[in-house]
């Protein structure tokens, strides 16, 4: 084989190459027209090269954003640096049928883009080169995982009966809502209540009559609660509330609200009607509760208070 | 940082001439940043020290105290010589970085990793390249991959189960003059690249 017929079979060989790589390759011009179309892209776009060849990539494939394209772009012609795009910013550029079409679980092709410049003789930047990657596997698997790790949380902070947050959890993040009163000063109150005579529901209509009451009231708490207010089941028939950013004199409007409700509410099981009260103390929170244990012993008292003073009652913390 | 035990992996000259030669690589991805964005940026002198896995969470530990961060990082390999390249924002660096980026979305969760990765696109890209041809190689990089968004640093690196003990880590405080922005380049290299790069340094330095 002669030199130059070497050549010319090597440069086929390379062209033979980059059309049937299995990795998408674009290049464009400064104004962003294709002037190459491999093999990859030719096949997941349906369009030949012949009919990309010179057109402005955004007028081909509207999906793309210009602006935001460009931002990538530009960078690659005026500073000679490779640029980056992953699927987490969007999850494609071109859009593209799933490898997968048939046993993959994502509809689009996820793709991860590099754009590297393309340098002239005479050392300016007037190609880039688009890289399209395939990562559909990759993002798929990441966003099961991301979505089994969050399932996983909720299981382990929430109670399975209340669908409030369980103990543990909610302590948590009482003391850091302790920690930040400290910082901050502001006034925020812990509730606690209980169902009065609980014991008497469970002996006289039964457990599964018992866990609906606790039920029904959860699903109240969750409706009259505001969305920063932080619930939970503390012990059986023991609920905590801490309500943050908002004083006493709130506090005890809340808790009225959420008493009148239960006391007005009944609980049908097959059998029965059943109707209950609660009973709830107020602490507000002070800065004499270096610890947030106090704070809760505080809310305790009030609500030893209310049970003595016969039940379905608020009682509000008094400091002294 | 300055506390970190000294190895016989690197020598002083060659040190010196590491420092001198990222100097140089990040006076030209600040000339970079100059010219797209038009700000100055504030250069340091860089730290040069060999570093073991756990001294890797003090130097990120150092960067961002009590403070959440979002970070990137991405993979180089060229010419035997491999590693990767971390990049640490303070996350109160945000508004000045979309300000600075004229970036005009909502800055949620999706805009800041927007920015996260066309600052890290170009600071990362700019001072490899000025790295490279310096030593005469043309790095290839992986794709940069997201460790974390608004998290403590000590979550970015999982501790334990390294592939190796020692690093040659080269620090980058980067802060842009009248700006709230704060970050951290670090050039980690691999233990077994750092006789390569000792080899090319010791042709600089003759």
């Amino acid at each position: 084989m002669t030199k130059s017929s070497f050549e010319f079979s090597e440069m086929h060989w390379l062209m033979d190459v980059l059309q049937s790589i299995d990795v998408g390759l674009v290049i464009l011009d400064r104004e962003y027209k294709i002037q190459l179309w491999n093999g990859f892209m030719e096949n997941h776009s349906g369009l030949r090269p012949d009919e990309v060849h010179d057109k402005p990539l955004f007028e081909s494939f509207r999906d793309i954003p210009e602006t935001w394209f460009r931002q990538k772009a530009e960078p690659v012609f005026e500073l000679k640096t490779r640029t980056f795009t992953i699927w987490e910013q969007r999850p494609y550029l071109f859009k593209f049928k799933n490898y997968r079409p048939i046993t993959g679980r994502a509809s689009t092709m996820y793709q991860n883009s590099s754009i590297i410049p393309l340098e002239s003789i005479d050392g300016s930047v007037k190609h880039i080169c688009l890289i399209i990657y395939d990562v559909t596997d990759i993002a798929v698997n990441q966003e099961d995982l991301t979505k089994a790790n969050e399932n996983l949380a909720y299981i382990s902070q929430t109670d399975s009966l209340t669908e409030l947050f369980n103990r543990g959890f909610w302590e948590e993040e009482f003391q850091r809502e302790h920690k930040r009163c400290i910082r901050s000063q502001n006034p925020s109150c812990l509730v606690m209540f209980d169902i009065d005579h609980f014991k008497k529901v469970n002996d006289t209509y039964g457990h599964q009559a018992g866990d609906e009451v606790i039920r029904t009231l959860s699903s109240i708490i969750r409706q009259t609660a505001r969305e920063t207010d932080i619930c939970g089941r503390y012990g059986g028939e023991e609920f905590t509330i801490l309500l943050v950013d908002t004083d006493a004199a709130a506090a005890v409007h809340f808790t009225e609200r959420l008493r009148k409700k239960v006391a007005a509410l009944i609980v049908n099981t097959d059998q029965h009607e059943i109707k209950f009260t609660i009973s709830s103390g107020i602490a507000q929170f002070s800065p004499n509760f270096k610890k947030h244990t106090q704070w809760i012993e505080a809310a305790d008292k009030a609500l030893y208070h209310a049970k003595e003073n016969g039940r379905n009652k608020t009682t509000v913390y008094q400091n002294k | 940082m300055g506390a970190y035990a000294m190895t016989t992996l690197i020598n002083e000259e060659q040190r010196d001439c590491y420092q001198e030669i990222t100097n140089v690589a990040m006076g030209q991805a600040a000339d970079r940043l100059a010219r797209l964005l038009n700000v100055y940026v504030i250069l340091p002198i860089p730290k040069v020290n060999m570093i073991s896995a756990s001294e890797l969470h003090m130097a990120l530990a150092d960067t961002a105290v009590n403070e959440d961060v979002s970070a990137v990082c991405q993979g180089f390999i060229g010419s035997g010589i491999a590693g990767e390249a971390l990049l640490v924002f303070n996350d109160a660096s945000f508004s000045d970085l979309a300000e600075l980026m004229k970036y005009k979305g909502p800055l949620d969760r999706h805009g800041e990793l927007e920015l996260l990765m066309d600052v890290s696109s170009v600071l990362i890209g700019a001072c490899l390249q000025g790295i490279g041809e310096q030593l005469e190689i043309s790095f290839n990089q992986g794709h940069p991959v997201v460790l974390g968004q608004h998290c403590h640093v000590d979550d970015l690196v999982k501790s334990g189960n390294h592939q190796w003990s020692q690093t040659l880590a080269i620090e980058i405080h980067y802060e842009i003059e009248n700006m709230n922005i704060n970050c951290d380049l670090l050039l980690l290299f691999t233990e077994d690249s750092v006789a390569k790069i000792n080899q090319q340094v010791d042709y600089l330095l003759d």
